[in-house]
């Protein structure tokens, strides 16, 4: 199944499906380090959309899981709540394979100088 | 209304010479007169033609007006200028006469001379000032009756149009387009936004008081510790208002995101239902200390941080908005039920909003106390608290500022009005 490309302004790339079955959680941490930059979004949440114009603004490509176009994105949901203990379940960010949370967890590393380096420790910036 | 208490509120009419004075009323702001003389015509005609042949009434208030402190600038001149003919003038059974002809002399319409009196009648030999004073006097009192006019033109088109949105309200309600939660009595605010603007109000008081305690504490040379203890107070007193606001948006998100919890110059600058980060960072930069290389490169980068955080969020919020568009514009007459549950849950993403921005604004200050030193950090917040102290006395004058048809353009009557204006205002003042 192919995603569409949709344009955010910035390229990112669609995910390549992993295994069908199995621990969703465990999918999710799985598509989570095979990229620097990842975002569990739903096409239809403003919210996602803030969170990729924050990247996409920062030059930052980031890979993006749309997972009310995803078959087990049901599942991926009901378990990122459960990760994060608070719902919306969307936006949730991974940089470098590591959780880094939902929209305010991600501002505030940004005002607080953390999201950079970080973002550059993972190759996602340079300069 | 009746115009006649349409004609009562206006303040350049400071008639005493009515049998049944109605007390004094005030128009927003102007504080000169605090006599009861001031707006009491008890007139039933709203023309102002009409309201100027009540005042050919043989009781003169030239006896009245040297005890008439005046209640618009545009009195001041004429009614010196009385005081000083009636002094000289004849007695006051003169004056009957005098009005009479005068009326004659002038184009039909009354004017303030007739009420002087003595000064105003053609059979005295007037010399070149008084002359010139008459003239001036009754191009002031020209000038005041096509003010009010267009004054009470306005109050009843305001009337009128009033009218026209109750009934359109009123149409709506029938149709029940207002929906449970928002259907609160007309005029009422909702209680989430009541019960928040009472803890906003408390929460500016204590504000006061903090930014009192950085000043003097400043001032007084506190120890770092010490102002260590008062600096983290004000960044916690700040915590406290975004919590309440987090509560308030699940309430009422539309109290907070339009700004009417605050005053109207914040309003007029409102993002996202306060103020805008990096506007705060932009103002504080010239205000700083001196600050070392890497404090700068902190606070710059603090600055472009917040652009962009706020840059992601208002794009958030505009896809939200072309969303709730494309719901509610247009569709199937008969789907109109689902189409507003539709929207009504696109409108629930506007909290997420407006506490993402409330998040962004805590983090800012909490990222400022990190960068600056203690005393910098104590410099800075009062930086802060003075500047949106100034913001909110700025929005009192101007609502209280005098207006374009209230008060004549002469100059020195109008520093007068601005003073006492300043006056008025003192109490927010007080801290500067």
């Amino acid at each position: 199944m192919q995603y569409q490309t949709e344009s955010w302004g910035c390229s990112y790339m669609p995910s390549s499906r992993g295994a069908l079955g199995g621990d969703p959680l465990e999918h999710i941490e799985r598509l989570a380090s095979e990229n620097a930059v990842v975002i569990f979004s739903i096409s239809s949440c403003c919210m996602c959309h803030a969170v990729k114009r924050l990247f996409c603004g920062m030059g930052v490509n980031p890979t993006v899981y749309e997972l009310d176009e995803d078959p087990k994105g049901k599942d991926m949901e009901k378990a990122l709540m459960r990760l994060l203990g608070t719902s919306p379940a969307v936006p949730v960010v991974f940089i470098g394979g590591k959780l880094v949370g939902s929209m305010d967890r991600v501002m505030a590393s940004h005002i607080n100088g953390t999201l950079v380096p970080l973002l550059k420790e993972a190759g996602a910036l340079w300069l | 209304g009746r115009p006649a208490a349409t004609l009562e509120m206006f303040p350049s009419w400071p008639m005493r010479f009515q049998q049944t004075p109605r007390g004094s009323s005030k128009s927003g702001g102007e504080s000169i007169s605090t006599d009861s003389g001031s707006a009491l015509n008890t007139i039933s005609s709203g023309k102002a033609e009409a309201s100027q042949s009540q005042l050919e009434q043989p009781e003169s208030p030239i006896s009245n007006i040297n005890h008439i402190k005046p209640s618009a600038s545009n009195q001041q001149q004429s009614v010196e200028m009385a005081n000083d003919a009636s002094r000289t003038g004849p007695s006051s059974s003169q004056q009957n006469q005098n009005h009479q002809s005068a009326a004659a002399l002038t184009d039909a319409k009354p004017s303030q001379e007739k009420r002087k009196g003595p000064g105003s009648t053609s059979d005295r030999q007037l010399d070149a000032k008084t002359l010139r004073r008459l003239a001036q006097n009754r191009e002031a009192a020209r000038k005041s009756r096509l003010r009010k006019k267009a004054y009470v033109q306005q109050l009843e088109t305001s009337r009128i149009k009033l009218n026209q949105l109750e009934q359109e309200l009123q149409r709506a309600r029938s149709q029940g387009l207002f929906l449970g939660g928002c259907g609160v009595a007309a005029g009422n605010i909702s209680s989430g936004a009541a019960i928040f603007d009472m803890e906003y109000a408390r929460w500016l008081e204590d504000d006061q008081r903090h930014i009192s305690e950085l000043r003097s504490g400043l001032n007084q040379h506190y120890s770092d510790g010490d102002l260590r203890i008062i600096v983290d107070a004000y960044i916690s007193h700040y915590d406290e208002i975004f919590r309440l606001k987090g509560v308030a948006a699940k309430s009422d998100v539309f109290h907070l995101i339009t700004g009417m919890w605050t005053t109207s110059a914040e309003r007029c600058f409102l993002w996202m239902g306060g103020f805008r980060p990096s506007e705060l960072i932009k103002m504080l930069i010239s205000q700083l200390d001196p600050l070392t290389e890497q404090q700068v490169m902190g606070i710059y980068s603090l600055q472009q941080s917040t652009q962009q955080a706020e840059e992601a969020l208002s794009q958030g919020l505009e896809q939200l908005q072309q969303s709730l568009i494309e719901t509610i514009a247009g569709g199937p007459v008969d789907d109109g039920m689902q189409q507003m549950v539709v929207a009504l849950g696109k409108l629930e993403n506007l909290e997420g909003f407006v506490r993402q921005a409330d998040n962004l604004r805590q983090q800012t200050l909490h990222q400022l106390r990190r960068i600056l030193t203690v005393r910098q950090a104590a410099r800075c917040f009062l930086v802060i608290g003075e500047y949106y102290g100034r913001l909110r006395a700025l929005s009192s004058l101007w609502a209280s500022r005098p207006r374009e048809t209230m008060i004549s353009e002469d100059n020195s009557c109008q520093t007068a009005t601005d003073l006492q204006m300043v006056q008025h205002s003192q109490n927010h003042f007080s801290n500067f």
